[in-house]
């Protein structure tokens, strides 16, 4: 036992001086795919695999002075397009006839519109995963750097991003669990840098007697009200809170977690009116979980791109504290 | 006082001693932590799963809901020196151990915490249910804020969609 202590006394100075540095170049690899994803105009065909099912997606995206437009039109089984442009994504279901809206909320201050990733947040993600440079493999023909983030919990999941060479486009990204199997991979089957048409972003259906479902975002203080987590998940930092509309739910409201990689939602949203009773427990689909439990006559959803686990201990820490007057 | 919340631990103690650590514990302070880093030492020993979030909220719980768990009568024979030994042999390695696990971790806490994490994040397993109804609803309301999008641009939204057609061909 003795021997065991004096182990874990070592084991446990060991992780204090591996506090490496990330391999630099890995870094800048990271650096690159994210500004490709901003700058660059492109067309191509990407298929998305989630374990046993895959769907197969066009996506255009077109960068001039105007701005930017983006356009995901999935091609297998029920048809429905997705548009972003700088501050709205719209889901377009021709089945139901409904136009989804998520318009930002103007909450971040100068930084409008959705989230990007600063060059210091992508240093900061070397806390919570290893990352390196892997071999140069082809996807759609154009050869690919790969890069590694390995966690360094099982807090989170694991990536291995395939870069284009020349552009920095990411042609190939998997998800890895905790035993290394992809539970999740999205890879591009072809691949074209250059500008398109603007037309050819336009939503393919006419959409005027759809029925628009507005998100209706806007900043809320969740804290203050008396919601948060009696612990939270390490290196999972909150990031905004909001009121909004979900689907055809009154207001409801979200809570973002992430640790600059992985983000996890947490929604809430009152039980009066609702007709089903909650029902406690996980869902999964890919490398998404879904955890709903009641908490002080509440449906709690949380819903967050990480394991199982992680999803599950933010859902649990989730409490109500009546604030003081 | 450190002496007596081990014997505590090893269930030495009889019934109203027992009574009176646990109400030292309760009211909190260094009983307490004292309490806490014990049984962090111990569990480590043991391999067992530890460190997590609530850890010592729960054990605190559980320990005036049942007082009889403190007193396992079959540890009894090896279990003081055994801890002693460890408690000593590892004593620097428990304020390193308390700081990971209690000290409050802000943004920057540094990557090492990390590598303590392994051992801790089971949770009780979780019941498996149908996704909600409103699942590709809430994926789509997540999805907007996910730090992907800005390496992934659109892509990560087809699962967010990908689950409704399932759902509309069941």
């Amino acid at each position: 036992m003795l021997g065991r202590a004096l182990g874990l006394s070592a084991l446990l100075c060991a992780g204090l001086a591996q506090a490496q540095p990330q391999s630099a170049e890995a870094l800048t690899w990271l650096r690159k795919i994210h500004d490709a994803t901003r700058k660059l105009s492109y067309s191509g065909t990407f298929v998305y695999r989630d374990g046993s099912r895959s769907e197969t997606s066009r996506i255009t995206r077109l960068v001039d002075a105007t701005g930017s437009i983006e356009k995901v039109e999935v091609m297998d089984g029920v048809p429905r397009e997705i548009i972003r442009t700088r501050d709205t994504v719209r889901c377009y279901l021709p089945d139901a006839r409904v136009v989804k809206v998520e318009r930002q909320a103007d909450h971040r201050g100068a930084e409008r519109g959705f989230p990007a990733l600063l060059p210091e947040r992508i240093s900061a993600l070397a806390r919570h995963y290893d990352i390196s440079l892997g071999e140069v493999e082809r996807v759609a023909g154009l050869d690919c750097q790969i890069v590694k983030l390995s966690p360094k919990d099982e807090l989170r999941y694991g990536h291995m991003l395939y870069a284009d060479m020349k552009t920095g486009m990411l042609l190939k990204a998997e998800t890895l669990d905790a035993k290394g199997e992809v539970i999740e991979q999205f890879t591009f089957t072809e691949f074209r840098v250059g500008a398109v048409p603007r037309e050819r972003l336009k939503p393919r259906h006419a959409t005027q007697a759809w029925r628009v479902e507005e998100s209706g975002a806007t900043p809320a203080n969740l804290a203050a009200a008396g919601w948060g987590l009696s612990s939270e998940l390490p290196g999972f930092r909150k990031v905004t809170e909001l009121r909004r509309r979900v689907g055809e739910a009154g207001s409801v409201g979200q809570v973002v977690y992430s640790d600059g990689l992985a983000a996890v939602s947490v929604f809430i949203e009152p039980l009066e009116g609702r007709r089903d009773p909650v029902r406690t427990g996980l869902a999964g689909v890919g490398a998404i979980h879904i955890y709903t439990r009641e908490v002080a006559r509440h449906m709690v959803t949380v819903v967050g791109e990480a394991p199982a686990a992680s999803v599950q201990r933010i859902a649990n820490a989730v409490e109500f504290r009546r604030p003081q007057q | 006082m450190k002496d007596r919340i081990s014997q505590l631990m090893d269930g030495e103690l009889d019934e109203r001693a027992a009574a009176e650590q646990i109400a030292a514990c309760g009211r909190g302070g260094e009983a307490l932590e004292t309490w806490r880093t014990y049984h962090l030492i111990s569990d480590a020993m043991r391999d067992t799963r530890v460190l997590s979030a609530g850890f010592s909220a729960s054990v605190v719980a559980r320990l005036e809901a049942e007082p009889t768990v403190l007193a396992p009568q079959r540890r009894r024979a090896e279990s003081r020196t055994r801890f002693a030994l460890s408690a000593a042999a590892s004593f620097a390695a428990v304020g390193l151990v308390g700081w990971l696990a209690f000290a409050p971790q802000p943004g920057n806490a540094p990557a090492q915490i990390a590598e303590v994490q392994k051992v801790n994040i089971q949770e009780t397993a979780p019941v498996l249910v149908p996704p909600p109804s409103a699942a590709n609803d809430y994926l789509l309301a997540h999805q907007g804020f996910s730090p992907r999008v800005s390496f992934q641009g659109m892509a990560p939204y087809v699962r967010t969609v990908s689950a409704k057609g399932r759902e509309t061909r069941k």
